[in-house]
């Protein structure tokens, strides 16, 4: 089976680094990992290819640093890895995004079986360019995907929905998001990093190679500009509550315990 | 010249970044409290080649260069020194001597164990009377019909508590005492073979160092190392290739310590503001990560020089003095930028304070890098 894994690499800080006068990411300014969600979807992808055999592609859109997370999928056992990478590709939004990956699969894997993606970035988090992938591509999808099993050519997947997880039937080929609720990813072997390397079949792709629109891709085809970006902040507005420990216990419930008794999912009626 | 790190040296950190954070991290403390060894840590690290840092990808090992090598040592140690020590004396001095000494049975024999890390390897110079004077052992390996017989005793043996094959340096020839000795293969099942007390160290505590003892320890003919009485060639070149990681283990150290200080120093208020807007220190931080960066660029200029083959005795000399200086220093200005919290060890920097002053001691003391360092000056033509 032929499967195709989209990866990003998303600055390894808790702090983002932005830059307030483009609004947009300044990746150098922080080293690269794979996004989290991205890293379940591998595994997703890793545990297929493993039950079924075939061919596992990967494929990130990014600058040259994000070779690193390309050779990370190699070393876990992806069969190739292709970059596109372009200066007329960044500062894209999740549409021009989606279409610019989209003509990489038309490009290197046109008749592939499914396509995993992480379920949403820890430096966007929109999680729109899965469903709108599958849309260029005119493939069906779910997301949020938690498991998925792959049996007689039909994918069953369980999906988290709000709070619940659906079952779902579909056929191939298809797309999936995947979250980060299943699919523990697998630690990286050293002597994969070094097959990566000096073995590892490494493909870079511009916007000729992708025979890209211009005017659909980066900047230049984002219709959505990021305007501003500024922590949510807001005052930290927490009620004190004296006396003996038992006293503020009953206040405790009594004030909030209907709130409290919805996170705990207990009636705490009963236990005053 | 390039200074920036490649994309493949880049990838190998963010891999063990990302193991010692999710595996070493969280128990990093106890295992230092607790003086434990962590199997269930080495038998993870098993199937992602670190017991085969470098031995060939056709043997089973990870087939690195040494500064990837240097790298790996360097992350592991950053989380938790004791666990980067086994690693690299089982990879730099136990099995690198194999793999470049020993005939094509014996590494067929010995090596797969090593490399897949079922057996954790040894290397036994340090006696009693021995130290930086290795010439002085006296553990003696006699000779006979089935082979050697050895007795003696191993003091200060890394990973000594967990071995599963042990290098020892012995002498084949009892009538000349300072003769040169010879090095056997010793497994940990031969009878006469025997694991001492564990030493109670001030740091590293996870490894177990202890004193092995062979007592009339019988071993084969082809369990000999190389040539009888070329053991001090196998000890210099193991040592060589030992220094580069006990150099990587002092940057790691430095690191770690320098991150927690940069951490803290950004938290802690005191007068008013955090104390990393008082310049006094700035100045430490600055002289921290100034000496972090020149270690690691000694480090590297040393690794690079073995991977082009050529002679790299002095340069390794050189980064293990320099590296595990910085990280004396590095940890005390780490503990002292702590304050008080860092004297307690609810803080980790005490622990690396600890782990920090061995790497100026084993696998040639400080002096003795610089008995090399001035040989190889004063050898060089004028």
């Amino acid at each position: 089976m032929k499967l195709v894994v989209f990866l990003k690499q998303v600055p390894a800080v808790t702090e983002i680094p932005w830059d307030p006068a483009s609004g947009r990411l300044r990746r150098e300014k922080a080293p690269g990992m794979m996004n989290p969600a991205c890293r379940h979807a591998l595994e997703a992808a890793l545990i297929l290819k493993e039950q079924h055999g075939g061919e596992l592609t990967a494929i990130s859109m990014g600058p040259p640093a994000a070779e690193e997370i390309l050779r990370e999928a190699l070393a876990l056992g992806a069969d190739r890895a292709v970059l596109l990478s372009d200066a007329r590709l960044a500062g894209a939004d999740t549409p021009a995004t989606s279409y610019t990956l989209s003509l990489a699969v038309r490009a290197v894997c046109p008749d592939c079986d499914l396509l995993l993606l992480g379920n949403q970035t820890s430096d966007s988090e929109t999680g729109q360019v899965g469903p709108h992938l599958a849309e260029e591509l005119d493939l069906p999808s779910a997301i949020n995907v938690e498991e998925l099993k792959l049996e007689g050519g039909v994918l069953r997947v369980k999906r988290l929905c709000d709070n619940f997880l659906e079952t779902l039937e579909m056929d191939l080929p298809a797309l999936v998001t995947i979250n980060t609720q299943g699919h523990p990813p697998r630690q990286v072997p050293l002597g994969g990093v070094e097959d990566a390397f000096s073995r590892g079949e490494f493909l870079v792709l511009d916007a000729e190679d992708l025979k890209a629109d211009l005017a659909r891709v980066g900047m230049a085809g984002s219709a959505g500009r990021i305007v501003k970006v500024y922590p949510a902040g807001g005052e930290r507005r927490g009620e004190l509550i004296k006396g003996a420990p038992k006293r503020c216990v009953l206040e405790l419930l009594e004030r909030h315990g209907d709130r409290l008794g919805g996170y705990l999912r207990k009636d705490l009626g009963g236990e005053r | 010249m390039n200074y920036e790190p490649c994309v493949k040296h880049k990838v190998v950190r963010n891999t063990v970044r990302d193991f010692a954070e999710a595996e070493l991290r969280p128990i990093a403390h106890e295992v230092d409290k607790n003086s434990r060894f962590p199997w269930e840590v080495m038998e993870k690290m098993q199937g992602l080649h670190y017991f085969g840092l470098q031995a060939p990808r056709e043997l089973g090992g990870a087939g690195l260069d040494t500064v990837s090598y240097a790298i790996v040592i360097e992350e592991l140690s950053r989380v938790c020194a004791g666990v980067g020590l086994c690693v690299t004396v089982h990879n730099s001095v136990a099995l690198y001597p194999l793999l470049k000494f020993g005939s094509p049975q014996q590494i067929q024999r010995l090596a797969p164990d090593l490399i897949s890390g079922r057996r954790i390897g040894a290397f036994c110079l340090t006696e009693a009377g021995a130290g930086s004077d290795a010439g002085a052992v006296e553990t003696l390996a006699l000779p006979c019909d089935e082979g050697y017989l050895i007795n003696g005793t191993k003091i200060f043996v890394t990973n000594g508590g967990v071995c599963g094959l042990a290098l020892i340096f012995a002498k084949t020839d009892p009538d000349h005492p300072r003769g040169a000795p010879s090095v056997l293969m010793v497994e940990k099942e031969r009878p006469g073979f025997s694991v001492g007390e564990i030493e109670d160290l001030s740091g590293m505590r996870c490894n177990p160092v202890s004193s092995l003892f062979l007592e009339d320890c019988l071993v084969p003919p082809e369990n000999l190392l190389g040539r009888r009485g070329e053991g001090l060639r196998i000890g210099l070149s193991a040592l060589d290739t030992g220094r580069l990681g006990i150099a990587a283990q002092a940057v790691g150290i430095a690191q770690g310590a320098f991150e927690a200080a940069v951490r803290y120093a950004k938290e802690r208020q005191q007068f008013g503001k955090p104390i990393a807007r008082f310049q006094t220190i700035q100045n430490y931080l600055a002289d921290m990560a100034t000496r972090i960066d020149a270690a690691r660029m000694l480090l590297y200029r040393a690794c690079a020089a073995r991977d082009q083959g050529q002679p790299f005795s002095a340069e390794a000399a050189k980064a293990k003095l320099f590296c595990s200086a910085t990280a004396r220093e590095v940890c005390n200005l780490a503990v002292q930028i702590h304050g008080g919290y860092g004297y307690s060890k609810e803080y980790e920097v005490e622990r690396y304070y600890r782990d920090a002053k061995v790497t100026e001691l084993y696998e040639g003391t400080s002096e003795v890098q610089r008995m090399v360092i001035a040989r190889d000056i004063l050898s060089a033509p004028a």
